[in-house]
């Protein structure tokens, strides 16, 4: 039974859910959390999409090295059986690698003694309808573990496209919980991989090219039970703004600006989901994450800075309140969607002081690097020297300074603006290397037209209203539609770029950077490649049964170091191959862009493991082998 | 559904490419902290009765909510069952 809702309802559901919060609190333990920050210290685990809270991909591990890693060979490979994109990476913890996949999002534990074994999989019935109200492709982007406390046992945590986020028993595969985060009848799906801090599971939410009102949710591992809720547009109430919001940098905005930057009611259909990567420093209890683009594109309806979509938060964990959030794009012009990774490092800033900082390669083109305790802007560049929207962000106001002639606007269509929708950079779980003090980033060269058009809502129908022509950035070929991708190394501080390399698509699924002095990342084309993470220098690649959008990762197991890797096409620069589209506006406009790949990748996902001399499991001939009965 | 260049807008967006930059919308002109946004000159401060007016209809736009809320409450069934039964029932039909 549907009921009417009122401000002052969910003003008291909010006040509820807060008071809720707060008893949580305190009578937490913080006992999963510590657990979880040992786990995420070995080598034998990755526990999460970013290996830790810090996000940075980064391991220590150095088995595999520069000196070596043309020895690297296949260990092992896991199909999924699925055909659409796969993104994200697999979890490792306990002998165990938990592998997930694109709709109808199926997920696998498989033994690390012997992964031709399924040691249990889970495979959920979804409404098919799902499927037409996916933004782009069926692609899911990981699991969430959460270590378990002797009376609860250990969850992996996944969502479904269909907005259920589900816990599952790690040892046994079976349902825990299963709640309703999102509803596809209004548009709302989950692609995102889930988020544990402490005992809570963190969730976003998909669908704001349906006008979806983006919220981020906790709820408790235990119980199931909802535990806060925030969104990213609306009453100051409900986006968990409180007296201290931005109390370091009054100048991003305060109170009152998530209606009030809107005009009447249009921030209810605006949009500000957020289906990308958290991050979470367990010394201030911030985790950080960006709402992502305003609802419809098309600018001219929605009159106002539109906030606080395109917003990177930093917000307590126990209650979701917002300590800080900086609006990167105001009243968005191009789908800039501010989803993407954050990475956590510490630093010396420009004056020697030592700071907790927080990187974030935009859509926009920019890549930020705040100060993570109160939200300053520490610095703001170019994430390539074609972008054009924006001659320069002002770092003392926060604000971009835009270049007029690459706006858009009813009855004109724009031309040559640079990055595309798809951005600079999208989903990609990008890496760090503390010892370096370098970022790797996976970039996007593409640059677009653009026409809006008018259109009315219409709950759980496409809200987009702009007609886009994508095609490579001034650095690429034109003429035969390659060079659509760069791998660049970035330091935050001198805002330089080590060194940088030109790829023939999109660079679209992330890095992994290890102290063997390598950076590991896959290529829409089909390769996993190595470079020497000092020089850029190519070291090694090896082709993969189909092209790849998720991140490499890193785990040693009895002693043996393994690079592992997802593969299968898709996502939003594949959606022409998968759906086989050939209007080039189509898939909102990544059909043009991308009408070459088809002749490098076709479909197939599954799970690809390099190790040196392809060293693995079933070296011993023995293992795997079925003995008779007993 | 593409909206007709009138003659009117064709001179709007004349001045929208020949305008000197001071005049087009850079996002730095502030009239609060936080609110910047400024209408592109030839296009209006508010949609609403404007050649842009998209009309919302507030029975569409109250979906989204009725929806959120209603999962709401069904989760919370759903959770306050397990918590005295150690049961998951996702059917709340069947939740006593």
């Amino acid at each position: 039974m549907k009921q009417r809702i009122t401000t002052s309802m969910l003003a008291s559901a909010s006040c509820m859910a807060v008071a809720a919060a707060l008893q949580f609190a305190i009578t937490a333990p913080a006992s999963a959390n510590q657990k979880l920050v040992e786990l995420s210290k070995s080598n034998e685990n990755w526990i999460m999409p970013g290996r830790d809270y810090s996000s940075q991909n980064y391991s220590p591990m150095t088995q595999i090295n520069v000196e070596n890693v043309k020895k690297l060979r296949t260990a092992w490979s896991f199909s999924t059986g699925l055909l659409h994109g796969h993104e994200g990476t697999p979890l490792v913890v306990d002998g165990l690698m938990y592998v997930h996949t694109s709709f109808p999002n199926n997920t696998f534990a498989l033994d690390l003694n012997d992964p031709g074994h399924i040691i249990w999989q889970h495979k959920p019935k979804q409404d098919p309808a799902a499927r037409s109200v996916a933004c782009c492709d069926l692609v899911n982007r990981g699991l969430a573990y959460w270590p378990g406390d002797g009376k609860t046992p250990a969850l992996i945590i996944k969502t479904q496209l269909d907005g259920h986020l589900v816990a599952l028993n790690a040892k046994t595969g079976e349902e825990f919980w299963k709640v309703e985060n999102g509803d596809i009848k209004v548009g709302q799906t989950l692609t995102q991989a889930p988020y544990v801090i402490k005992d809570l599971a963190l969730v976003g939410s998909s669908g704001a090219e349906l006008g979806v009102r983006g919220h981020t949710t906790a709820y408790n591992v235990k119980t199931g039970e909802q535990v806060w809720r925030v969104y990213a547009t609306g009453p100051d109430s409900e986006v968990g703004i409180g007296d201290d919001f931005n109390k370091a940098n009054p100048h991003y905005g305060q109170k009152g600006l998530g209606t009030g930057t809107w005009e009447g009611d249009a921030w209810k259909i605006g949009g500000g989901t957020n289906w990308g990567w958290y991050a979470y420093d367990p010394e201030t209890n911030l985790f950080h994450y960006g709402s992502g683009n305003p609802a419809p594109w098309n600018e001219t309806m929605r009159p106002g800075d539109n906030k606080w979509t395109m917003t990177i938060w930093g917000r307590d964990a126990d209650t979701g309140q917002a300590k800080f959030g900086y609006q990167k794009t105001p009243h968005d012009e191009w789908d800039y969607a501010g989803v993407n990774v954050m990475i956590l490092s510490e630093q010396k800033d420009k004056a020697g002081k030592m700071r907790k900082l927080l990187t974030h390669p935009d859509r926009n083109g920019i890549v930020y690097t705040l100060d993570r305790e109160n939200g300053d802007l520490v610095s703001a560049n170019k994430l390539d020297d074609t972008v054009n929207w924006v001659k320069q962000v002002d770092l003392k106001s926060g604000l971009p300074v835009r270049d007029p002639e690459y706006s858009t606007y009813m009855d004109h269509k724009g031309k040559e603006i640079c990055p595309s929708a798809m951005g600079y950079h999208n989903q990609g779980h990008d890496s760090y290397d503390p010892t370096k003090e370098l970022f790797y980033l996976g970039i996007n060269h593409i640059c677009m037209d653009w026409e809006p058009f008018m259109l009315p809502y219409r709950a759980g129908q496409f809200f987009v209203g702009a007609t886009l022509w994508m095609y490579p950035g001034p650095k690429g070929d034109r003429q035969n539609y390659l060079g659509l991708g760069q791998i660049k190394a970035y330091n935050a501080i001198s805002g330089e770029y080590k060194w940088e390399k030109m790829e023939r698509f999109s660079v679209w699924g992330g890095t992994l950077a290890t102290a063997g002095n390598l950076v590991f990342y896959g290529t829409l084309d089909g390769f996993i490649k190595a470079r020497n993470s000092d020089t850029g220098e190519l070291l090694w690649k090896h082709k993969l049964p189909s092209g790849v959008i998720g991140h490499p990762m890193t785990f040693e197991h009895k002693g043996t170091q393994y690079v592992a890797i997802m593969y299968g096409v898709g996502g939003w620069p594949g959606v022409g191959l998968v759906f086989d589209l050939q209007d080039p506006t189509a898939g909102l406009g990544a059909v043009g862009a991308f009408k070459n790949l088809q002749n490098y990748t076709q479909m197939g996902g599954g799970v690809q493991v390099f190790s040196l001399d392809g060293k693995n499991p079933y070296d011993d001939v023995n293992v795997g082998e079925w003995t008779g009965k007993s | 559904m593409k909206t007709m260049l009138t003659g009117l807008m064709a001179a709007a967006a004349l001045v929208v490419t020949s305008a000197p930059a001071a005049l087009a919308y850079d996002g730095t002109k502030c009239k609060a902290p936080g609110v910047c946004w400024e209408a592109k000159p030839g296009y209006p401060e508010k949609v609403a009765g404007s050649k842009y007016d998209p009309k919302h209809d507030p029975k569409e736009l109250q979906k989204q909510g009725d929806s959120m809320k209603s999962a709401e409450e069904r989760n919370k069934k759903r959770a306050e069952h397990f918590k005295k039964t150690g049961k998951w029932v996702y059917d709340v039909s069947k939740i006593q």
